[in-house]
């Protein structure tokens, strides 16, 4: 295993792949500092330019930006007050006060070694439970397999924040996109009106561009105009200069903290189709509930930074798990590298890393190395970060929009995938207008095919449906799917009844 | 009772699940598979059309809980009229695209949706805007086509 890592690591120090991986992980600390634009949408832009550079230099990328976003997000976090992305939003809850308070470069770079620290305990994760779990995911059969992507959709739309309904609604939609077309085991054109255009279905990429891109670009436009709270501003050019032993020993004196939010973010990363986001608020959340001064947090202290960021990043790790070991894909970032792959005609899932140990240790090998690139280009440019949050969103949006556009069509070079991206656009927009949580759908689009070809596999093999049941881990499965539904009712309704009473008039 | 937002989505879902159903029925049966092509999506447009039910009865049980001279939460303005009329230009874009070409059709477009979104009232950013739409256009042209070796549309009209 080391053996193929030394390799990896070899591989990607070339500078054919060490290009695209710095120009990966540059973007995506970009993307990662500008506020209203996602990891998801800076990993969209930068696809259509993967469609030209060999498999492993375009996942070396896209792994670039994963990372740098991750990271990104705390610059403007820490300096503005507000996250460049929402896996930085606990970061601001104690990196803004402590860099308001005269401590600037302490609070970047509390944040920047976190997030070395938690990528590579999460990359190490990720290089030593994959293999293994890859080789229990062999074992699996149709009903296994069935099982395990229902549980996948149980959990993402138990996950969603606003109405359980909704959360599993979406997902029903996401499903029943992916019925529209032929039918992959006979090929019989199903509910296409006779249409041409629907014939194919609904390629996966325009569908999931259009839905991201537009639902947020879409969202930020509707704010134009609103007044914004004003910042409480920090000097102009404020000095980040630090004494870095002190900042990393201030984070390696903290094992626990470190660790338990490293083993939060990996977690996340792990369950399918929820990302940071999560990973960051938990992980705070849990810092402050062992934390012997609770009530200092959110004045800035720096528990809360190395809490967030740790495990924002740990969770790309645990994100890479779950789609190189299952080939499910463990946030819409990853979704997206999922498509990519698929286009370079690679096959994910448990065979992976053991038909592609070239890819899948460069990818290893990729993901480690960008993390002292993020701290290298975040040392040369934070303040540069700063001023390019400056760029407007008239200049932004439409630039982004024609990348989307190139990404869509450049696909199969026809129109039709681009009318497709502009339909999921509206239909992207209107869900997230309507409160529709876009996560399980997205995993439902993506699980969807794999579900029907592996339930009727099943039933082809035998027809007994009790099977689904009956075989130990596809029985374990389902019952966790179970659990999972009644938890989320059980919380949702909890939540309910905490609303109701604190909306109660106060007589 | 005046139905919700909830409701009018959950009846809209409900009703693409009960038309996709029906027509579920008149899909062949193949002779080699025990179960039809139809088979699969009938439990998926089950599934949905029981949610969207579900929503439904959860907006009207909601609507019903609460008194209905409470007035709704002020909620902060937004710029709806901006997001649809940025939806024209994008789908006016797609239109001009196989027509005009992706050169032409790109410094249209990001010229356009710019001064929608933020109308330039000096000389000096107009030019501003001019020379983002024709750099987009000139430098994702160039990368694209001559370094990525990805195609991008040619115009019917302009064949350029």
């Amino acid at each position: 295993m080391f053996e193929l890592l030394g390799h990896g690591l070899l591989t990607v120090l070339q500078w054919n792949y060490l290009v695209p991986l710095f120009a990966g992980t540059l973007i995506g600390v970009i993307g990662g500092a500008l506020p209203g634009v996602t990891i998801t949408m800076t990993i969209i832009v930068i696809l259509p330019f993967t469609y030209g550079l060999d498999p492993l230099q375009g996942l070396a990328a896209m792994t670039g930006v994963y990372v740098g976003g991750s990271a990104g997000g705390l610059v403007t976090a820490c300096l503005l007050g507000i996250p460049g992305t929402p896996s930085a939003i606990a970061t601001t809850f104690d990196g803004f006060p402590m860099a308001r308070g005269g401590a600037p470069g302490r609070a970047i770079w509390l944040g920047v070694w976190s997030s070395f620290f938690g990528g590579l305990l999460g990359g190490l994760f990720l290089i030593l439970v994959t293999g293994p779990l890859a080789a229990i995911a062999l074992q699996f059969g149709p009903w296994e397999y069935f099982s395990l992507f229902v549980l996948a959709m149980a959990m993402v739309a138990g996950l969603a924040e606003s109405s359980f309904i909704k959360g599993l609604l979406s997902t029903a939609i996401g499903l029943v996109i992916t019925v529209i077309g032929t039918d992959p085991i006979g090929s019989v054109p199903r509910f296409t009106f006779g249409s041409e255009f629907i014939s194919g279905g609904f390629p996966f990429l325009p569908v999931l561009i259009g839905i991201f891109a537009f639902a947020q670009i879409m969202s930020d436009i509707e704010k134009i105009g609103v007044p914004k709270a004003p910042e409480a501003a920090l000097a102009a050019q404020p000095s980040l200069k630090v004494s870095h032993l002190k900042v990393i020993g201030e984070i390696i004196g903290r094992p626990f903290l470190l660790l338990w939010s490293t083993v939060v973010g990996i977690l996340i990363g792990v369950l399918p189709a929820i990302g940071g986001s999560a990973a960051n608020m938990l992980a705070y959340d849990q810092a402050k509930k062992f934390s012997r001064h609770p009530e200092r947090f959110g004045t800035g202290v720096p528990e809360g930074i190395i809490a967030s960021e740790s495990s924002n990043n740990a969770n790309v790790g645990g994100s890479l798990v779950t789609i190189m070991a299952f080939g499910i894909p463990g946030d819409a970032v990853t979704a997206v590298m999922l498509g990519a792959m698929t286009i370079h005609g690679i096959q994910s899932g448990p065979l992976f890393v053991s038909q592609q140990p070239a890819l899948a240790y460069g990818i290893y090998a990729a993901y480690i190395l960008a993390h002292p690139l993020m701290v290298l280009i975040l040392a040369a440019g934070a303040l540069f970060m700063l001023q390019i949050t400056q760029v407007r969103l008239a200049v932004l949006a439409p630039v982004v929009l024609v990348l989307c556009v190139i990404g869509a069509y450049a696909l199969n070079n026809t129109m039709q995938s681009v009318y497709v991206l502009l339909i999921f656009g509206v239909f992207g927009y209107a869900l997230v207008r309507g409160g529709f949580p876009l996560a399980p759908l997205i995993l439902g689009l993506i699980l969807g095919d794999q579900i029907e070809i592996n339930l009727i596999r099943a039933i082809m093999t035998d027809d007994n449906p009790l099977l689904f049941f009956t075989r130990p881990i596809s029985g374990g499965l389902l019952l966790c799917a179970a659990l999972s539904v009644a938890l989320a009712v059980w919380q949702h309704m909890r939540h309910q009844e905490r609303i109701a009473r604190e909306e109660a008039p106060d007589f | 009772m005046r139905l919700g937002r909830d409701s009018f989505a959950g009846l809209i879902f409900l009703a693409v699940s009960l038309v996709l159903l029906v027509q579920s029925f008149g899909l062949p049966h193949l002779p080699l598979v025990p179960v039809g092509p139809g088979f699969y999506p009938r439990i998926v447009l089950i599934f949905m059309a029981v949610t969207s039910a579900a929503l439904i009865v959860q907006d009207l049980l909601a609507r019903r809980a609460e008194p209905a001279d409470v007035p709704a939460p002020a909620r902060p303005r937004r710029a709806y009229g901006l997001v649809a009329l940025s939806f024209v230009i994008v789908a006016l874009y797609l239109v001009l695209l196989p027509l005009l070409g992706y050169r032409i059709a790109t410094v249209l477009f990001v010229a356009a949706l710019q001064a929608t979104l933020e109308r330039p009232a000096t000389w000096r950013q107009w030019a501003v805007f001019a020379a983002v739409a024709i750099g987009t256009s000139a430098v994702t042209y160039l990368v694209f086509e001559r370094y990525l070796s990805v195609l991008l549309p040619r115009g019917n009209w302009t064949n350029w």
